[in-house]
């Protein structure tokens, strides 16, 4: 045989033999770069804290919002009706079958939207759908829904109509607006099991 | 052309026919150059006395394999971007044999058919016509064959999938499998009376 077909022969099954030591290229699917650019570019990722509230105030089951908080912050102060999914656990199997449900709107909140966006990168690489992120996080929350300040009497009724719900929502939230301030979560109630006393043998019976 | 050099914009849309009509002419005369052109050399695959159409056809597609599979690992190409024939599997193989029995018939593959005019080959001219009568009939007979033609649609198939097999241990399957096979064609030709053409 032609000393130069043996030689292809071999450098052709070595290069074989190398694949067999690569990890499978479907391991890292990620969205193509150049989408990802334009979706970066694209806001309309970003959704008001307006109109997040509303959808809270009417229970959208559609709607699914992730405070990416580490799980103490989450603790000491967080959106009720939020979900805690701190961004270091992002990618774990519990988390990710969260993120996979296509028929939920997924939204990230954060103290600012920062991390949120961190979040919601990670999650469009991996190709992620109807994912987005709370504009202004947590803090513009507070400030726009709990804090709501009261427009001028001279503001437009779109102004006034906004404060009227912004305050409206924060009574469904948390009661009355003086208790706004500080809203503090109700003591957990401690929940004592009664035993029932045994009944006594029934002697004999029927 | 598919590649993605067009559809990103690396290459302008105009230039599209003017390298495929270059890609075309360099395939043409690789096959002439390679004897391609002569009914005879595909005839020796059936006959076993010529080879060189399985070495050609296995040397492309396992060069072709590991560079894409290499190039992917890489991160030099996406190869999840590659546009994949879609595998209808009836049409596949009444289609298959259409053509398999016409390459035993006439000795050309339909590209290798216009080398052969172009070298001025009678044989090549009547294949040629007969592919040109082919297409006639199919195109005006295509209600009837129409079922035929689009069904069982599987999509782009992948036969390592299929199989449910690791992508990569497939591709070494089968580089073994085509330096077995040269081996063995090496082997029935030197077995075979020549034939000189």
């Amino acid at each position: 045989m032609n000393k130069r077909y043996l030689l292809l022969a071999v450098i052709v099954v070595l290069l074989g033999a190398g694949m067999l030591f690569m990890p499978n290229s479907n391991d890292n699917k990620q969205v193509n770069p150049e989408l990802l650019l334009t979706a970066i570019d694209d806001p309309s990722r970003f959704l008001t804290t307006d109109d997040i509230t509303d959808r809270l105030v009417k229970k959208d089951p559609a709607l699914l919002l992730l405070d990416v908080r580490p799980a103490a912050q989450f603790k000491s102060f967080s959106i009720p009706g939020s979900v805690n999914l701190p961004v270091d656990s992002l990618l774990s199997a519990a988390s990710m079958e969260m993120l996979k449900q296509d028929a939920k709107d997924k939204v990230f909140c954060s103290n600012s939207d920062v991390t949120a966006d961190q979040a919601w990168i990670i999650s469009k690489r991996l190709g992620l759908k109807r994912i987005y992120v709370m504009q202004g996080g947590i803090n513009q929350w507070f400030n726009t829904i709990v804090k709501a300040t009261k427009p001028a009497e001279s503001a437009s009724s779109k102004t006034l109509e906004l404060y009227q719900f912004r305050v409206a929502a924060c009574q469904h939230f948390y009661g009355s607006p003086e208790m706004a301030a500080a809203p503090k979560p109700e003591p957990r109630k401690t929940v004592t099991v009664i035993k029932k006393a045994s009944e006594a043998a029934s002697g004999g019976g029927c | 052309m598919v590649g993605p050099l067009i559809p990103m914009g690396v290459i302008p849309e105009a230039w599209n026919n003017v390298i495929a009509l270059m890609l075309g002419a360099g395939f043409g005369f690789t096959l002439e150059a390679s004897g391609f052109s002569s009914s005879r050399k595909i005839m020796g695959t059936f006959f076993g006395y010529d080879f060189v159409v399985l070495r050609v056809f296995f040397t492309a597609a396992v060069t072709a394999m590991t560079g894409i599979i290499y190039f992917d690992y890489m991160g030099w190409m996406d190869a999840s971007m590659l546009y994949i024939n879609p595998y209808y599997v009836m049409s596949a193989i009444v289609g298959g044999i259409i053509m398999g029995l016409g390459f035993a018939l006439g000795g050309f593959c339909p590209g290798t058919s216009f080398c052969g005019v172009a070298i001025g080959k009678i044989d090549a001219l009547f294949f040629t016509i007969g592919l040109f009568l082919g297409v006639f009939i199919f195109s005006e007979l295509y209600p009837l064959f129409d079922k035929l033609y689009n069904g069982q649609d599987m999509g782009g198939a992948k036969i390592y999938d299929l199989l449910g097999m690791r992508q990569n241990v497939f591709a070494f399957l089968l580089i073994v499998a085509a330096v077995g096979m040269f081996y063995f064609a090496g082997f029935v030709e030197k077995k075979v009376k020549k034939v000189e053409y």
